[in-house]
């Protein structure tokens, strides 16, 4: 079994140029055996464009990307590939295949008995085996696709958007399905635009913005900075805390104005404030999750330009 | 269905059934055609009211007397070369820039697959498909030739059948190494269509027109004499020449498809 110490996936001074145009500059970062990484951003943000390269899909234009340990070039990457999968929310199938050809297709690549590995998962995804692939929707074409990714238990799956398509029920099989392969010490990093099924299961999360790497935190210090976010709605705009209070905005609707801050101080010292406030009409008060974090990112970038 | 090679054929076998019997057909109307095409005469007052220039669509009129060199000369040298020059153009561009194009290479880049060995599966699939295609001009020539009380020796139509399959395989080859190498459907589509039309322009205009004539080395049906080919058999320096296009072709596509970037 790899150590938890162990790089899977490593980044260093990663820059993608398309001409003039830096899709991913100067990134650098490492995953290491176990890890799930939720990799967040925008659209446009070099989210795909970094797992282009990390699959050996594309090369960088400056810097490496190592996979367990190797140097991933498009020539080389098929052996990083004995350990890897890959599935993304827009994967093009082959369509003249039906989903049971197709994974068994995929399965036939790499070593190993996995048949008890593809009863559990396509008891859990329940895919449409029989049905040609030109004929699903894209729901149950991402249904094959993260049954074949998930089927050989690689030490490392890279996921691109993996959920986009599929219905409620089918993204808490996805989320279960990851929990279980990272309790099995699989690494996982998957790109997503949904933050919370991100928040759901990612021990670190990565933001990323205009091809950089903005935030890089683990689970714990995501807890840590999380604190409250405080919303209120008053009849007269109200003084704020003096401590603690991060962020605020204050908007005024006509003979109201809405207020909301990050607040990380105690508990007792906010309702303490917000009991002095006159004029209440609403309050909410909840954790700050990684959307906050996600638009804090995001927007404070807006209001500086 | 286990392997990238597998899994073209099967995708390509629609394809390849269609052009079977597409080329069935044409073998069939030139072999309907024979008895009329070998009547002394008539043919003969055709050609010479045709301007010089478009003699050479024709061919050498003595060719059409013998049943072999008929088929040689009216099938395997013109019509062919030209309706299965489009069908490998066009099996090239699916096999290579088709799936690029769809996204499905990186879906099978993602697998344990090595570009070699994706290339070269693809390549072989490519071959066999061609193969079995055009195999179907054969089986209609043995099918009807007796209905025309006529008959070809079964070593000259292999020699013919392998001929025009190495040479479509060759432009097959280069429009597919383009496309391999560049992943842009319209420079690979571009390079087959020079190869296939400029080699048939000036195979079958360089008989008649002078200036033309020292270019008939570039065509790649100037290393096919199909009439030659069933009177004195294959050349081996006509092969050699098909051959080594084809595998430096297959090369170059192996040298930069194994680092460019895949969209």
């Amino acid at each position: 079994m790899i150590k938890s110490t162990t790089a899977i996936i490593e980044l260093e001074n990663v820059t993608k140029r398309y001409g003039s145009f830096a899709a991913v500059s100067d990134v650098s970062f490492v995953v290491r055996a176990g890890e799930v990484v939720g990799f967040v951003g925008e659209n446009g943000a070099g989210k795909t464009t970094t797992i282009t390269m990390l699959l050996g899909f594309t090369s960088p234009s400056r810097g490496s990307v190592k996979l367990f340990g190797r140097e991933v070039r498009p020539s080389n990457a098929h052996k990083s590939h004995q350990n890897s999968s890959y599935a993304s929310g827009d994967m093009a199938l082959p369509e003249h295949m039906t989903g049971e050809q197709y994974i068994r297709f995929a399965l036939n690549q790499t070593a190993g008995d996995h048949r008890k590995r593809y009863d559990e998962l396509v008891a859990a995804f329940k895919p449409q085996l029989g049905k040609k692939i030109g004929d699903m929707s894209r729901g149950n074409k991402q249904k094959i696709a993260l049954v074949a990714a998930f089927v050989t238990s690689p030490k490392l799956v890279v996921l691109d958007e993996p959920t986009s398509g599929l219905d409620p029920v089918m993204q808490d099989v996805f989320l279960d399905t990851v929990r279980a392969a990272a309790a099995r010490g699989t690494t996982v990093f998957m790109s997503s635009h949904y933050l919370q099924e991100v928040a759901e299961v990612s021990t670190r999360v990565l933001l990323m913005k205009q091809g950089r790497i903005m935030e890089d935190l683990s689970a714990e210090q995501l807890a840590q900075r999380g604190g409250k976010i405080v919303t209120l709605v008053t009849r007269h705009r109200p003084t704020l805390p003096k401590d603690d209070v991060a962020e605020p905005v204050v908007t005024r609707h006509k003979e109201r104005y809405e207020t909301s801050f990050g607040y990380t101080g105690e508990l007792s010292v906010l309702i303490k404030w917000l009991a002095g406030v006159t004029g209440v009409i609403d309050v909410s008060i909840n954790d700050r999750t990684l959307e906050h974090e996600f638009r804090s990112v995001y927007e404070s970038e807006v209001g500086n330009e | 269905m286990n392997s990238v090679f597998t899994k073209t054929l099967r995708d390509k076998r629609g394809f390849t059934l269609g052009w079977f019997v597409g080329c069935a057909t044409l073998a069939a109307l030139m072999v309907a055609f024979y008895p009329s095409m070998h009547q002394e005469g008539t043919i003969d007052q055709l050609v010479n009211t045709m301007p010089e220039a478009f003699k050479g669509l024709v061919g050498d009129l003595a060719d059409l007397a013998h049943f072999d060199t008929y088929l040689a000369s009216q099938l395997f040298d013109i019509r062919v070369s030209l309706l299965a020059g489009i069908m490998a153009i066009i099996l090239a561009l699916g096999l290579s820039v088709a799936e690029e194009e769809k996204g499905q290479l990186r879906t099978l880049l993602g697998l344990p697959i090595s570009r070699t060995a994706l290339l070269l599966q693809k390549w072989l699939a490519l071959t066999v498909v061609l193969f079995l295609a055009l195999l179907g001009l054969v089986v209609a020539i043995y099918a009807l030739q007796a209905t025309v009380d006529a008959s070809i020796a079964l070593d000259a139509a292999v020699r013919l059948l392998m001929m025009t399959w190495l040479v479509l395989l060759t432009i097959a080859t280069v429009t597919f190494a383009a496309g391999m190498a560049t992943g842009k459907r319209a420079i690979a589509m571009v390079i087959g269509i020079i190869v296939m039309a400029g080699s048939f322009i000036v195979s079958t205009f360089g008989a008649s027109v002078d200036w033309l004539k020292d270019f008939e080395w570039l065509s790649l049906f100037h290393y096919f004499p199909a009439s030659e080919v069933v009177r004195n058999g294959i050349e081996g320096g006509n092969v050699i020449i098909l051959a080594s296009i084809t595998l430096i072709s297959l090369i170059v596509a192996l040298l930069v498809f194994r680092r460019r970037d895949v969209n």
